[in-house]
């Protein structure tokens, strides 16, 4: 009876060896990796790819045996680690697991999609690697102040839509506190422009929401 | 206290991602209420990990080193995406007049629960549409519910989601990975409190005790 099972077993990786003679260390990896979240380092990244990339790179071809494939899996993998680095946290793991993890997910939902099914399990559902809600699960309090950040991404894109007179216009008035004279006057056009321009800006706005 | 894990090389593969999907959320939703499988898995992808990264890595030939630089420069010069990902979420599950709360992988997958039916015996069940031809549910088994002594042609796997449930050789509680295969012979019941699990079968059951053979040509309309 439940051979396959364990009863409280030891813990698994007790008896393998820590790897500690790779050419990087954890800790300037997990540096690299916060200059690129913090300040977007092109040559934080730039280091970080050059290390990774031919080691996803074997590990993909190992996986599918096709190097076009791998290839494409290590593109997506750092193209989600170059604009995502921000959900690295490092106090729950290494960068190495971190971007393993993105790997694996990748290679997931490959293999699953070469069967062209549209309704199949993706890998964000077992292991939600990427999703800006990770944090909120550990607490459902958070959920107003995620759905504010939520919100206020989808608003940034809705604002970047606008044309550009009208975007200067709305920024000034509700990002910079201007009222509508001032920015009459610091743009020296006139106060029934700026009027309009506002009322057509915040229609246009609404209308981006409503139809989302 | 759980009693009965997936073993430390299941949570390996699954956190390799070479599981099937069937299995792989059962296993993902047994270590959302497991802190012990919380550190395995945790040990587990680190371990993983560790082994990708410690691939020696020849001189890479020129075409490769080009594809790279290629690739880094697409990289850093795409467009950030500005749209946002949402993760459809709903932890509630309404049923028999009672309320549970999924545990993370489910209420990420609450879209995949199909309809309930009636199972005899006083049971419910809900597919998962994993888009994979796979069996697995949702199974409610109000209290005093038994479903009759039988064994397995394949595998079968349940997860207690909440409450309890019996068989001859054990009580199992919430969280606990139960997996049987062909030569195990049980008869699951319910007592006093009732049972909300997830399962799995790669194929139909097969009753063994009187009468109950004849359910046999209609066992696929218990659970597969």
């Amino acid at each position: 009876m439940h051979a396959t099972q364990q009863k409280n077993s030891a813990r698994l990786m007790t008896t393998r060896p820590s790897v500690t003679n790779t050419s990087e260390s954890a800790e300037h990896l997990a540096y690299l990796l916060a200059q690129v979240a913090d300040k977007q380092c092109r040559a934080a990244f730039s280091e970080f790819f050059r290390y990774f990339a031919p080691r996803l790179q074997a590990y993909a071809t190992n996986k599918f045996g096709n190097q076009q494939l791998a290839a494409d899996l290590v593109q997506e993998t750092m193209t989600n680690v170059w604009q995502k680095a921000h959900l690295f946290k490092a106090d729950r793991g290494s960068a190495s697991t971190w971007v393993f993890t993105i790997a694996r997910n990748t290679g997931f939902d490959y293999l699953r999609k070469n069967k062209h099914r549209l309704n199949d399990l993706s890998a964000d559902e077992l292991w939600p690697v990427l999703a800006e809600v990770n944090d909120s699960l550990d607490d459902s309090s958070n959920n107003s102040s995620l759905d504010d950040k939520l919100l206020m991404a989808q608003i940034t894109s809705y604002y970047k839509q606008l044309p550009e007179t009208q975007r200067v216009v709305i920024e000034k008035i509700y990002i910079e506190g201007l009222s509508q004279q001032e920015v009459s006057t610091s743009f020296n056009v006139p106060l029934g422009t700026v009027k309009s321009r506002t009322r057509l800006a915040l229609q246009k706005l609404r209308e981006m929401i409503d139809h989302d | 206290m759980i009693k009965y894990h997936p073993t430390d090389r299941l949570i390996e593969q699954f956190s390799a991602g070479v599981l099937n999907p069937a299995l792989s959320v059962i296993i993902s939703t047994h270590i959302d209420i497991c802190p012990r499988c919380q550190n395995v898995t945790h040990d587990a992808e680190q371990f993983l990990a560790e082994q990708v990264m410690q691939t020696q890595v020849k001189s890479l030939t020129p075409e490769l080193d080009q594809q790279f630089d290629q690739m880094l420069d697409q990289i850093l010069n795409a467009e950030a995406p500005t749209n946002i990902v949402e993760f459809p979420y709903n932890e509630v599950l309404h049923l028999n007049g009672k309320t549970f709360k999924l545990p993370a992988t489910l209420a990420r997958q609450y879209k995949r629960i199909g309809d309930w039916s009636r199972v005899p015996g006083k049971m419910l069940k809900a597919p998962i549409n994993l888009g994979s031809n796979e069996c697995i549910n949702l199974i409610y088994m109000d209290e005093g519910s038994r479903v009759p002594e039988h064994t397995h042609k394949g595998n079968e796997i349940t997860l207690v989601i909440n409450g309890v449930f019996n068989d001859e050789q054990d009580e199992y509680r919430d969280g606990d990975f139960v997996m049987l295969d062909q030569h195990h012979q049980h008869s699951p019941e319910t007592r006093d409190e009732d049972c909300l699990t997830l399962a799995t079968l790669d194929a139909p059951l097969h009753f063994t005790s009187g009468l109950a053979r004849l359910l046999n040509p209609f066992s696929s309309l218990f659970f597969k």
